[in-house]
């Protein structure tokens, strides 16, 4: 999944399906069937993802998304707090406004 | 994921700014994980510095390891590490066991490190204080989960819980992780810290159980300055951002 070819412009719901992909790759297929993944998902409390697993999310969006977003720099301003209480919605609103 | 094959381990890391001349690497402690640098101070040092954050064997996402949890050992893992990575010399930041190992790594190979930084290191003498800052590690780890800390362990999800309790009962129960943790408790009477020439930055939480190893170590240590920062042993997670600009400043600051 991350060695895709460059993104297009991809709307918001385009971009939730790759971040779900991401989610059960680092977290695995057997958790995430149990799992409602939507925009509404918060990393921590609804996908019961831990720091290094936000850290290996993170990467991946980066791998994928590549020089248009500057993922890590935009978490960088966000306490660990804000960080984990963050759901996709967030998250692709950001890619999304990036591409 | 990033790795790299050491003699024993596969080790999990994570590189900044990797065009950057000069390198900063980063230590975390015992129980937690190169997180704790990597969301906030990780990349204040990467708008300068290559950064290289870590997870320690037996920890995050490198390798398991019966063995080796020792000073020594840890230590040649920060080198084996350096070497795969070609870094011959780097900015060196430890926080708690992780201050710990850059200390006995900077007693081992001084030529190695430009400048060290420790945050909140225990001095092994006092269990008491080592236990302490056990309980704050499993604490921090909560704290990672659960955010604030406003929702009990109860509250965690089965998944989290299970892998909590996994990599507990695999380091406290499995392997050598405590015995080879005391076996250090002369680390500051007789580990030579007062020979390390490196110009040093100290910085303890204001309400930190370990703040009397932190005036150990500075006057031990020719070079050392104490940075206090409001917090206990937690203070990466509590001011990450008055500590990533305390960490940029001292290492940016040439004399």
């Amino acid at each position: 999944m991350d060695q895709l070819t460059q993104p297009a412009k991809l709307s918001e719901a385009e971009i939730l399906p790759v971040l779900k992909q991401f989610i059960t790759e680092v977290i695995g297929e057997e958790f995430v069937e149990d799992l409602d993944i939507t925009a509404a998902s918060s990393f921590t409390k609804d996908l019961e993802m831990d720091s290094i697993e936000i850290v290996a999310f993170s990467e991946k969006v980066k791998n994928y998304f590549g020089k248009d977003i500057d993922f890590t720099g935009w978490l960088s301003n966000m306490d660990l707090d804000q960080i984990i209480s963050l759901n996709l919605g967030d998250i692709t609103k950001y890619i999304q406004s990036c591409l | 994921m990033p790795v790299v094959d050491l003699p024993h381990t596969r080790i999990h890391l994570q590189e900044m700014n990797k065009g950057a001349a000069e390198t900063v690497l980063m230590v975390h402690g015992m129980f937690t994980n190169l997180s704790i640098w990597y969301f906030n101070i990780a990349p204040i040092l990467a708008e300068r510095y290559h950064v290289v954050l870590y997870d320690l064997k037996g920890h995050g996402m490198s390798g398991r390891s019966q063995h080796g949890y020792d000073l020594q050992s840890m230590s040649d893992e920060l080198l084996a590490l350096m070497e795969a990575l070609q870094l011959t010399s780097v900015y060196l930041a430890g926080y708690s066991y992780g201050g710990l190992i850059a200390l006995k790594t900077a007693i081992r190979h001084p030529e190695k490190i430009k400048k060290l930084a420790i945050i909140e290191s225990p001095n092994p003498y006092e269990q008491e204080t080592m236990n302490v800052v056990d309980v704050y590690s499993k604490e921090l780890l909560v704290h990672f989960v659960n955010g604030q800390g406003d929702h009990s362990p109860a509250k965690m999800g089965k998944r989290q819980l299970e892998r909590r309790h996994r990599l507990y009962e695999f380091l406290l129960k499995e392997s050598s992780i405590r015995q080879d943790m005391q076996q250090e408790r002369h680390f500051f009477s007789n580990g030579g810290i007062k020979d390390i020439p490196h110009e040093t930055l100290l910085i303890y939480g204001k309400d930190s159980d370990c703040i009397s190893a932190g005036l150990e170590l500075q006057e031990k240590i020719k070079d050392a300055r104490l940075l206090f920062v409001n917090g206990d042993h937690n203070i990466p997670v509590q001011e990450p951002f008055t500590i990533g600009n305390a960490l940029k400043d001292f290492f940016d600051t040439q004399d």
